[in-house]
C-alpha cells in the first residue's frame, strides 16, 4: 500500500517538478544568468569523470573487467581476480589514472587562472613558458642535486622535483608578469612574444644542462621527460599529489576576485579586491599546479587552453563554476587522451603530448582566427 | 564629504598634479572640466584610490583613504572609468552582477537590483545579450548600470556615497546623455554626492552645481557654472577666444540640451 502510494505520487510530481527546474535554467540562460547552466553541466562533468575514470582502470591489454574488479572488492570472489590482474590494476592503472585526473585538473586550472590574471584566453603556462621553466627546475635538481642542492634533497626527499620544479614555474611567471604588465595594463602581444623568449630561454639552460649531465642522470632525465602518464606510480602520485591538491583547494578562493580582474585590475580595486594579494595567491598557485604537473609527467600542451576556452562557449567566463568545471573536463580528457595513447598502437605507446597537441594546436588556430577582435591582439 | 587637501601626483616621474584641493558635498554634482592633458582623471584616479598622491591627502566622510581597505572603500563610492576592454564572452547581466559581489544578501534581491539598474541606463532587455557584441555607447551603459549595483542606494548607515564618473557620457547619444545626467542628478537629489569628469560644457553647466576648472596640473576655477564658465577662463583655460552664453547668426541651426521637453 504505502510503496505504490509513494510511487503514484512520484508520477504526480515529476512531471511538474523537472520542467520547473529546466524551464528555470531556460529562463534564465536567456536573460543572461547562465549559473543554473553551469551547475547542470557540473553534474554532468562529475557523472563523466567517475565514468572515464572506471572505464579507464578496465581498459587493456590484459583481462581485468569492471565486474570482477567489484566482485573483487566487495569480497563475493576472492578468485575473480589473478594476482598478476590485481597487481595490473592497483600498481599499474590505478595509479595512472589518479595521476591523469590530477595532472589534468591542474593543467586546466592552471590555463583558467593564468587566463583570468593576464585577462586572455591564449594564456597557458605550456604556452608562455612557465612550463619550461618549471622543467628547467626540475632539470637542475636532476643534474647539480647532488652537488649544490644536496640539503634540499635531504630535507626534502621525493618532494624535492616538483619542489624544484614549483621554483621553476614561479620564477617563471613572476618574470613574465613583470615584462607584460605595466601599470596595471597586460599587454597580451609582450606576454606571448616574452613568452616565447623565457621558454627558449629556459630550454636552452636545459639544453646545456642535459649536455653535461652524466650517464646516471642521463637516463633519470629520459624517465622523468618522457611527456607522458607512463612512467605513473604511487611514489610520483605521493610527491606531486599535495602540491598540486594545495593549489587547487586555494583557487576557488580566488574565484570572485578573477571575475572582477576580468574588468581590468583598477576595475577590481573599485569593486573592493585587494588585487596584489589576489595577483600573488594567483601566481603562487599556478606555479605549484603547473610546476607539480610537469614535475611528474613532463610537458603536456594545450590541456590549460582548449577545456577552459570549450566550457567558456558553454557557461561563460564565471570563475565560481568555471574553475572546477575545467578541473573535472581536464582530468576526464586526459584519462581519455591517455587511454588512447595506450591502445591505439598497443602493445606500443604514444607519448599522450603527441595526442593533445594533435587536437589542442588546431584548435589553437581556430581560437586565433575566430576571436582575432575580441581578445585584444 | 570627500575633500582632497592639497593632492599632488607624481607619475613616471613627472608631476602631474600640483597641489589639488577641493570638497566635493553629497546631494551636489560636482564636473571637473578641462582641456586634455590637465590631470582631470588623474585626479578622479587620486581620489577613487587608484593612486596614491606623493604629497597631500584624501579623506571620504571624514576617514583617510590610505586607512582604507579596498573591500570598505567599495561600500562608500562606485566608480566608472572611462572604456573598458573584456576579452571573456560575459553576458550583460553577468557584468551588471559583478558590481553586486560586495553585497550580501539574497538572490532574488541581487536579481531586483540589477535589473533596476538596466532598467535606469534604458538597457531593459539586453540582460542577455553579450558584452562584447554592444556597441561603445551601451557598453558604457551596461557599466554604468554595474557601478549603481554597487552603491544602490544613495545613502547606507547614515552616511552618504559617492559616484565617481570618468566621461561618463562620452560615447552616448543626446538622449543617453540627458538619462545619464538625470540619473547622476535624482543620485544627489537622494542624498549621495557626484563626481564627474566631463568634456561638454553645456551639460556640466546644465547639471553641475560645483564645476572644477583644471589646466596643467592645477585647478584655475572652482565655483558654481555660471562664475566659472566666463569669457576670460575660456580664453585662459582652454586657449580659445570665445564668447559665453551668445546664440550663433541665425541661419546655423544649434541644438542645447537646456531645451529637453523630456
Amino acid at each position: 500500500m504505502s510503496p505504490s502510494k509513494a510511487m503514484g505520487n512520484g508520477v504526480m510530481e515529476s512531471p511538474m517538478r523537472k520542467p520547473a527546474f529546466a524551464a528555470r535554467v531556460v529562463r534564465d540562460w536567456r536573460s543572461g544568468d547562465r549559473a543554473g547552466l553551469a551547475r547542470c553541466l557540473i553534474v554532468v562533468l562529475t557523472l563523466l569523470a567517475v565514468a572515464t575514470f572506471m572505464t579507464s582502470i578496465t581498459t587493456g591489454a590484459a583481462d581485468a573487467s569492471l565486474a570482477n574488479i567489484l566482485r573483487w572488492l566487495t569480497g563475493e570472489a576472492d578468485q575473480a581476480m589473478s594476482a598478476r590482474d590485481r597487481i595490473i590494476i592497483l600498481d599499474i592503472r590505478l595509479p595512472r589514472a589518479v595521476l591523469g585526473m590530477l595532472v589534468g585538473a591542474s593543467l586546466a586550472v592552471s590555463g583558467v587562472v593564468m587566463q583570468g590574471l593576464f585577462r586572455n584566453p591564449l594564456a597557458d603556462p605550456g604556452l608562455v613558458g612557465v612550463s619550461s621553466g618549471a622543467s628547467l627546475g626540475a632539470v637542475l635538481l636532476i643534474v647539480l642535486g647532488d652537488v649544490a642542492f644536496g640539503p634540499l634533497f635531504a630535507v626534502l626527499g621525493f618532494y624535492a622535483l616538483p619542489f624544484g620544479a614549483f621554483l621553476g614555474g614561479l620564477a617563471t611567471t613572476l618574470l613574465l608578469y613583470r615584462i607584460a604588465t605595466r601599470g596595471g595594463q597586460t599587454s597580451v602581444a609582450t606576454m606571448l612574444l616574452a613568452g616565447i623568449a623565457l621558454g627558449a630561454l629556459a630550454g636552452a639552460v636545459t639544453g646545456v644542462l642535459v649536455f653535461i649531465a652524466d650517464d646516471k642522470q642521463l637516463r633519470d632525465l629520459t624517465f622523468w621527460g618522457l611527456g607522458s602518464l607512463a612512467g605513473a606510480n604511487w611514489t610520483k602520485i605521493a610527491a606531486a599529489g599535495p602540491i598540486i591538491l594545495v593549489s587547487l583547494a586555494v583557487v576557488p578562493f580566488l574565484a570572485r576576485g578573477l571575475n572582477a580582474i576580468t574588468l581590468g585590475e583598477a576595475a577590481a580595486y573599485h569593486m573592493g579586491i585587494p588585487v596584489q594579494r589576489l595577483k600573488n595567491i594567483a601566481v603562487f598557485s599556478v606555479a605549484g599546479a603547473t610546476g607539480a604537473s610537469v614535475a611528474v609527467s613532463g610537458g603536456i600542451g594545450f590541456v590549460g587552453i582548449v577545456v577552459p576556452h570549450l566550457l567558456r562557449l558553454v557557461i561563460g567566463p564565471d570563475h565560481r563554476y568555471l574553475l572546477p568545471a575545467s578541473a573535472l573536463l581536464g582530468g576526464t580528457l586526459l584519462i581519455f587522451a591517455d587511454m588512447l595513447a595506450r591502445t591505439i598502437v598497443s602493445p606500443a605507446e604514444l607519448p599522450i603530448g603527441i595526442i593533445t597537441a594533435f587536437v589542442g594546436a588546431p584548435f589553437f588556430l581556430w581560437v586565433l582566427l575566430r576571436g582575432r577582435s575580441n581578445i585584444g591582439l | 564629504m570627500i575633500r582632497a587637501f592639497d593632492i599632488s601626483v607624481r607619475l613616471a616621474g613627472r608631476q602631474v598634479l600640483h597641489g589639488i584641493s577641493f570638497d566635493a558635498a553629497p546631494g551636489a554634482m560636482t564636473a571637473i572640466v578641462g582641456p586634455n592633458g590637465s590631470g582631470k582623471t588623474t585626479t578622479l584616479k587620486a581620489i577613487s584610490g587608484e593612486l596614491t598622491p606623493s604629497a597631500g591627502k584624501v579623506t571620504i566622510n571624514g576617514r583617510d583613504l590610505a586607512g582604507l581597505k579596498p573591500w570598505e572603500l567599495a561600500l562608500q563610492r562606485g566608480v566608472l572609468p572611462q572604456s573598458m576592454v573584456i576579452s571573456f564572452p560575459f553576458t550583460v547581466r553577468e557584468i551588471v552582477r559583478l558590481g553586486l559581489m560586495a553585497n550580501s544578501g539574497e538572490a532574488s534581491a541581487h536579481d531586483r537590483i540589477a535589473d533596476e539598474a538596466l532598467e535606469a541606463v534604458d538597457l531593459a532587455g539586453f540582460s542577455g545579450r553579450f558584452y562584447q557584441e554592444l556597441s561603445g555607447g551601451e557598453q558604457q551603459r551596461v557599466q554604468l548600470a554595474r557601478v549603481l549595483c554597487q552603491i544602490s542606494a544613495p545613502v547606507a548607515g547614515g552616511e552618504p556615497r559617492y559616484l565617481l564618473l570618468d566621461e561618463p557620457v562620452s560615447s552616448l547619444d543626446i538622449r543617453h546623455q540627458l538619462t545619464i545626467m538625470r540619473l547622476a542628478r535624482q543620485f544627489c537629489a537622494e542624498g549621495g554626492g557626484v563626481i564627474a569628469v566631463m568634456h561638454d560644457l553645456n551639460l556640466t553647466s546644465m547639471f553641475a552645481d560645483q564645476i572644477i576648472m583644471m589646466k596643467a596640473g592645477r585647478i584655475r576655477a572652482r565655483g558654481a557654472p555660471k562664475d566659472v564658465l566666463t569669457d576670460e577662463t575660456m580664453e585662459a583655460v582652454f586657449g580659445c577666444r570665445m564668447r559665453v552664453s551668445v546664440a550663433p547668426a541665425h541661419d546655423i541651426p544649434f541644438v542645447l540640451p537646456q531645451s529637453a521637453a523630456i
